[in-house]
């Protein structure tokens, strides 16, 4: 119960400056890497015009993506397509394997959502600037006049808070109600029923709804 | 036996404000996120073969109206684990 916040941390100095890293959130991270470099190793092993069924998952996947990417980005290029599929099995498999016990969601420390919602935004305005051009892009900012520039700004700032704090708030909130309700009734029955419910149902949405909001601003910046 | 403390104050005012913060926090999104699925579930009726569209169109927004019920779940644990008296 107490252990709810907890955070294990590991500082050393470098170079004069002192560093401090999240190591459990680490590890976490690199067991879900590693899980993804296996799954895509299995996927690829034995590429074959008739496929066995890892590589049937695979291609289902990853077409799935590309018509999602296509569809919303509105376009014929895979340009965004690696992106999108490796950021959505990352947020998938990252809010899964909190039902994993002993293990903990790497989402759930604001520092992974916070991360990936930065390389979102730096990843939009590249986009824009390179669709649009400097000049264009600069220019949307004084839309609908020239007053509104500072709250346009914000309002782009605003997109990365709400983007992580939304996955965050929903894998921390689900971790917290499982960790409360299971010391209550004594880990009886219930707990299978939340991890599935907060951990594959919400985790789920959660991943699919990150991804496509990075999509979707993309869309609206190149637009 | 010594009177209530400024420290408890605190206390006792975070974890107040945390629950009325989730409660009242909790409103809007209950709300929005109910009208979305119910104007999903008319226009699936009206048009059962965009079914697949309209479900992730109704997922994205619900989202992204839920929110704000995040930043109050947020602020909650804040003022519960954060803020010491």
């Amino acid at each position: 119960m107490k252990d709810i916040t907890y955070i294990a941390t590991y500082s050393f100095d470098l170079f004069g400056t002192s560093l401090t890293v999240n190591t459990f959130t680490l590890i976490n991270t690199w067991i879900v890497m590693a899980v993804i470099i296996v799954l895509a190793i299995i996927g690829t092993r034995s590429l074959k015009g008739f496929p066995n069924p890892a590589q049937r998952l695979a291609e289902i996947y990853v077409s799935a993506m590309d018509k999602l990417t296509k569809e919303t980005l509105d376009t014929t290029t895979r340009t965004y397509m690696p992106l999108v599929s490796t950021l959505f099995i990352f947020l998938l498999l990252s809010n899964w394997l909190g039902m994993i016990p002993g293990l903990a969601e790497p989402t759930k420390d604001l520092n992974t959502p916070l991360s990936l919602g930065i390389m979102g935004f730096f990843l939009t305005h590249t986009a824009a600037i390179k669709e649009k051009g400097i000049v264009q892009y600069l220019k949307e900012y004084c839309q609908p006049f020239f007053i509104m520039a500072p709250l346009n700004v914000v309002g782009e700032l605003a997109k990365v808070i709400s983007i992580s704090f939304r996955l965050f708030g929903n894998i921390l909130g689900g971790a917290i109600i499982i960790s409360v309700v299971s010391h209550m009734i004594y880990s009886l029955v219930l707990p299978p029923f939340l991890y599935v419910f907060f951990g594959l149902f919400v985790g789920t949405i959660q991943a699919f709804v990150f991804t496509m909001l990075t999509i979707t601003y993309i869309s609206v910046a190149t637009k | 036996m010594d009177g209530i403390t400024g420290a408890e104050i605190i206390r006792a005012a975070a974890l107040l404000g945390a629950g009325m913060s989730m409660g009242f926090g909790a409103i809007g999104p209950g709300i929005g996120e109910g009208f979305a699925a119910g104007k999903a579930c008319e226009a699936i009726g009206r048009n059962p073969e965009e079914a697949g569209l309209l479900t992730r169109t109704m997922l994205v927004g619900q989202a992204v109206s839920e929110s704000t019920g995040i930043y109050a779940l947020v602020v909650a644990l804040l003022l519960i684990f954060v803020v010491k008296g």
